[in-house]
């Protein structure tokens, strides 16, 4: 209808207008503090502190959601070549590995997922969207944390032969990203767990959790402690996480139920 | 004299660590980004959310597609930033936009009385805009306040497209009930 067409155009040139007459405050000059930052940023990249050692295991708890950019490499971030552009990219059961420079970790206070909480297994098995598994290996967790409305369930195991280990549990089928980790491929090998494809990440690396807007959470930026194994059953993808071996990390995947 | 670069080539140097190509595209994006971020709902805190908007940006440059224009892709991260700080303060995103005292423009062509009833139809468009439901409010904000297309809109908010079209024309439709009558009292009584 003609009238329809033309009532909307005349509210839409309507709103032009008095868009321009509404008042914003004048912009800032940001470029000497987005400068300070960035510096800074580069500054403390040389000094990144690894998770886990020395400090309280609440403060891993934070790390389940993290939907992973890990930089791996402590030496990687810390060369200019390091720094230089993303070389390489794999994309894996939910996580997404770059080669090259992560986010800043978060700092000043722990990291977290977002709406992260201590829950029980069984309240986690209700609020998670796949099936939760638990390593017979390892038995029941001491803690379990969801992250992001059920998006990330951690289970966290405090007293281990192998220490802390922290089990990241998230749906097996997505398409979008749930961690970011950057880490140089070199240390990247694909392994075999129950007859499917892993992949066994050695040493820290920089992870960081993406919501499901795809934009990475920097609040959950943080170097992993000792190695990780990735994998997935086709509902739920795993992200075992600890100063683990290889060996000892694969008999741990492979109990999983 | 520096030779001015393009969004490109600023940005693929910034990847590589140059931070003085980076201030360039700090500079030619400021006005917009915090326009976005007044406009979507930071208000006062505006000025926060894009210096840490930039910082962001830079963080993620890897992310960004060569090819694609970097202003939309800034704002999505202004939009997210914004939202993050509406909502970790539970308050409404809504800011109360208020037109400017003085309308730039002056006086409309046809003259003075012109200019009062087009001065009184922008405030009353403003202030129906202010009540709208928080996602109309955004969308309206994007498309006309924000001059973006619905393609960058649905980029910027995140959404779907086929939101950003049904959103827009929910929007739309809403105000124009709103003014109507009063459009109609107006010929009416003049």
């Amino acid at each position: 209808m003609a009238d329809q067409g033309r009532w909307r155009s005349d509210l839409e040139s309507g709103l032009r207008a008095a868009s321009r007459a509404v008042a914003v405050p004048p912009a800032p000059d940001l470029t000497g503090a987005v400068r300070q930052r960035l510096e800074t940023d580069a500054r403390r990249r040389r000094h990144l502190p690894t998770l886990g050692s020395g400090r309280s295991h609440r403060r891993l708890v934070w790390r389940a959601a993290l939907v992973g950019l890990v930089t791996i490499g402590v030496l990687l971030i810390a060369t200019p070549q390091g720094r230089a552009a993303i070389t390489g990219v794999l994309r894996f059961a939910g996580v997404e590995l770059r080669q090259g420079r992560g986010p800043a970790p978060a700092h000043g206070h722990r990291a977290s997922l977002p709406g992260e909480q201590r829950t029980t297994l069984a309240q986690a098995r209700h609020q998670a969207s796949f099936p939760i598994l638990v390593p017979a290996a390892l038995g029941r967790p001491d803690e379990v944390a969801v992250g992001d409305r059920g998006r990330v369930v951690s289970l966290i195991y405090t007293r281990t032969p192998h220490g802390l280990l922290r089990l990241d549990e998230f749906a097996g089928h997505l398409d979008a990203l749930v961690f970011e980790k950057f880490i140089a491929f070199g240390h990247v090998t694909r392994v075999r767990v129950n007859g499917s494809t892993g992949l066994w990440l050695t040493g820290p690396h920089e992870l960081v959790y993406i919501n499901d807007a795809g934009i990475p959470v920097s609040a959950s930026a943080r170097m992993t402690t000792g190695n990780t194994l990735i994998w997935g059953t086709g509902r739920v993808a795993l992200r075992l996480e600890g100063r683990v071996g290889k060996a000892a990390a694969l008999a741990i995947a492979s109990s999983a139920r | 004299m520096r030779r001015a670069i393009d969004d490109a080539e600023a940005v693929a140097r910034a990847r590589g660590g140059d931070l003085d190509a980076y201030a360039v595209l700090v500079a030619r994006y400021t006005v917009r980004a915090h326009r976005a971020a007044f406009l979507l709902g930071a208000g006062e805190e505006a000025d926060d959310v894009v210096q840490e908007s930039f910082v962001k940006a830079f963080r993620h440059l890897d992310r960004f597609r060569v090819g694609e224009p970097f202003g939309p892709w800034l704002l999505r991260i202004v939009a997210n930033e914004t939202r993050n700080l509406t909502r970790s303060r539970r308050r409404r995103a809504a800011l109360a936009l208020r037109l400017a005292t003085a309308p730039p423009g002056g006086v409309a062509a046809d003259g003075p009385a012109a200019e009062v009833l087009a001065a009184e139809r922008r405030a009353r468009l403003v202030a129906a805009v202010n009540g709208l439901p928080t996602r109309q409010r955004q969308v309206l904000v994007c498309r006309y306040f924000l001059d973006l297309s619905e393609a960058e809109t649905a980029q910027v908010l995140a959404w779907p497209l086929g939101s950003v079209k049904s959103s827009t024309s929910r929007a739309l439709n809403r105000l124009r009930g709103l003014f109507v009558p009063d459009e109609q009292d107006r010929v009416a009584n003049g």
